[in-house]
């Protein structure tokens, strides 16, 4: 396999269907499977909480709580008690999805293989190198932005952000084009970035990766190997801050556009 | 959610949103970026729509691209207040 085709089998799905209706199954399965994680280690701790002397995981979750609770009271304007709840999952969520990263390119896909008995079977185990994750979680936010402009600012109040903004009520057709762009970029804005940062840091294990696999042949590997396991590291401990940043950013900005969607001035 | 911005009293619900404008100069530039390819996308809809391309898919493109702009424009200048209170210090002076 070429290095082309390396790289071009492991950014492929898993998908069955076609057209409109293709399904990506390993991203479906790989975000159900983190999703009920945190179903499962919340109903478990929930379980146990104690509040007399907390052990460690529960202690580590709520300093995880804290800090989502300390960024929804200084980003969101309003009293939603929604708001922390989503705010909260987006941010595991996001973060579990985007650390399925840090796992070694091959191993997974490896296996897959192995237990398929296909040697082209694909397998893209992070779902957010997949588009349609990140903008199916950045349209279910723009969903709720909708609902709460409509529910807070009134059916008029609405329609008036439409007519009236940016330009006054000289410019009502531009106005209304302009407002209908600047509501599409929010949910793309969140998508893409999210799948941008991630589809390239795959990208640049993928690699690496071929540093020390079709690159290097015989004594060559002495040379090649070594610095494959520097590079992995240095990007593995830059990436494990990437896939933070994304995650906080995703929730942080979720946080404010439903905060300006509760805010009656905007 | 029962409770809204609307039980806040008027001082408190139309304050600027300070945190919040901070953390959204995290992505200005994805902003300016995403302005100006949802200008194509509502162009290329309304061209669709209308059989005119490329009439609003340009037009459009053009304005996201200020709305694009206008969006940076407005998230920066917050960054720079004090220029704007030694201005104003300098009028009272002159």
């Amino acid at each position: 396999m070429g290095t082309v085709e390396y790289i071009q089998h492991h950014l492929t799905n898993n998908s069955i269907g076609e057209g409109f209706w293709t399904l990506n199954i390993d991203t479906i399965v790989v975000s159900l499977i983190l999703g009920a994680l945190i179903v499962f280690v919340s109903a478990r701790l929930g379980r146990q909480l104690s509040t007399g002397e907390p052990g460690g995981f529960q202690n580590f979750v709520e300093s995880i709580l804290d800090f989502v609770a300390t960024n929804v009271r200084d980003a969101f304007p309003g009293h939603n008690p929604i708001i922390a709840p989503l705010a909260l999952t987006i941010f595991i969520w996001v973060w579990l999805m985007n650390f399925m990263d840090m796992i070694p390119v091959d191993l997974f896909p490896y296996l897959f293989q192995l237990i398929t008995g296909d040697s082209h079977a694909f397998l893209k185990i992070v779902p957010t190198t997949d588009l349609n994750t990140t903008l199916a979680m950045a349209l279910t936010v723009f969903v709720l932005i909708i609902f709460y402009s409509i529910k807070i600012k009134g059916v008029w109040g609405f329609t008036k952000m439409f007519l009236f903004h940016p330009f006054g009520k000289f410019f009502i057709p531009v106005n209304i084009v302009m407002t209908f762009i600047e509501e599409i970029s929010k949910p793309l804005s969140l998508a893409l970035r999210l799948f941008g940062n991630m589809f390239a840091g795959e990208l640049v294990f993928l690699l690496i990766a071929l540093i020390g696999g079709t690159l290097a042949v015989g004594a060559a590997a002495l040379f090649w190997a070594p610095l494959q396991i520097i590079l992995d590291l240095g990007w593995l401990i830059f990436h494990l801050l990437v896939i933070t940043l994304q995650a906080f950013i995703f929730m942080v900005l979720t946080i404010v556009y439903l905060g300006m969607a509760h805010d009656e001035s905007h | 959610m029962s409770e809204s911005n609307k039980t806040k009293p008027d001082a408190e619900r139309t304050k600027p949103p300070g945190a919040a404008a901070n953390y959204l100069l995290i992505s200005a530039g994805s902003i300016f970026t995403s302005m100006l390819i949802a200008g194509f996308i509502v162009g290329y809809m309304l061209d669709q729509l209308f059989d005119t391309t490329p009439l609003f898919f340009l037009s459009c493109a053009v304005l996201g691209f200020i709305g694009g702009i206008q969006k940076v424009h407005q998230l920066t200048k917050r960054l720079d207040p004090p220029l704007k209170e030694k201005e104003s210090e300098d009028d009272q002076k002159s």
